[in-house]
């Protein structure tokens, strides 16, 4: 997962495939000038339209829910184990500051 | 033409779907073009669509004042699309391009919006722009002019139009008529 945020285009666990898909997430949220008729070019090598509709879709709407989850400030219900916690306990468990999405993968 | 283009409207088999598309034209937001493109996948289509339309229609808070939003995001999203469409609801209701313009301008100092009106610009001004600042005081704010619902229902309706104008930014579309362009970019 981390290595999926962190460091995709270099790391042998995606496919060529699984890294342009990551890096439309990626551009589209920090960079989406960059998203132009070649990078959909190189996206039509890998998926078909109606994928690349459905990706497109599913990036957009999470980018505009997460933001807006993230300034209501609510944290996950269960701990890592399972159990029912507080919302303290969830902040202090899963940290308070989320880490952001820099582009770090697509360099 | 989008980067992914549109299907032709006699493909889509779905009558569910066929009369989203119509509910949307009917609206002008969004006009034929995005729900064609998304009907590729008629699922997601039928889902978005409808979100769409409920959190733009439905609810208890003023659709002009949503307009307003939605345009003020599209500009910020660089979305050409969605900047120029505009609902013909909120139209009809009397919201004048010169209204829209100014809520994507210096809003806070502009008499014709009120506290409540300010204070929602400024929540989908920021939202995207500069989300630390969308905290707890600020909620506190939301609530002196707006029950929960509303704030929910307002942050929501930011959060998937905002979402789906970044998408359609990024397709590089157009609306389908020629209107009042609104320089996205």
């Amino acid at each position: 997962m981390d290595e999926g945020i962190n460091k995709y285009q270099t790391s042998p666990n995606f496919t060529p495939a699984e890294k342009i898909a990551l890096r439309y997430a990626d551009l589209m949220a920090t960079d989406p000038e960059a998203i132009d008729a070649a990078f959909y070019d190189e996206l039509r090598k890998h998926y078909s339209e109606e994928e690349i509709v459905e990706l497109g879709t599913y990036i957009g709407f999470n980018i505009g829910y997460h933001t807006f989850f993230g300034t209501l400030k609510f944290y996950p219900m269960f701990s890592p184990d399972g159990r029912l916690v507080s919302q303290e306990e969830s902040a202090r468990l899963y940290g308070a500051a989320p880490a952001s999405l820099v582009g770090a993968g697509a360099d | 033409m989008p980067h992914v283009e549109p299907i032709a409207r006699e493909a889509i088999a779905d009558p569910e779907l066929a009369e989203l598309v119509e509910r949307c034209e009917k609206l002008g937001v969004p006009d034929a073009l995005f729900p064609l493109i998304l009907a590729r996948v008629p699922g997601y289509a039928k889902a978005i669509l409808r979100a769409m339309l409920m959190s733009h229609e439905s609810g208890n808070v003023d659709h002009r004042l949503k307009e307003i939003v939605r345009v003020q995001l599209a500009r910020f999203a660089g979305d050409r699309y969605f900047s120029a469409l505009r609902s013909k609801r909120a139209q009809a209701a009397g919201l004048d391009e010169a209204t829209v313009d100014a809520g994507s301008g210096d809003y806070d100092d502009d008499p014709r919006f009120t506290e409540a009106e300010k204070l929602a610009l400024r929540y989908s001004d920021q939202m995207f722009l500069d989300p630390g600042k969308v905290d707890t005081a600020f909620y506190d704010e939301l609530k002196k002019h707006y029950t929960e619902a509303q704030i929910m229902e307002l942050g929501a309706f930011i959060a998937l139009h905002y979402g789906m104008q970044v998408f359609m930014r990024t397709l590089d579309a157009s609306p389908l008529a020629a209107g009042k362009a609104s320089g996205a970019r």
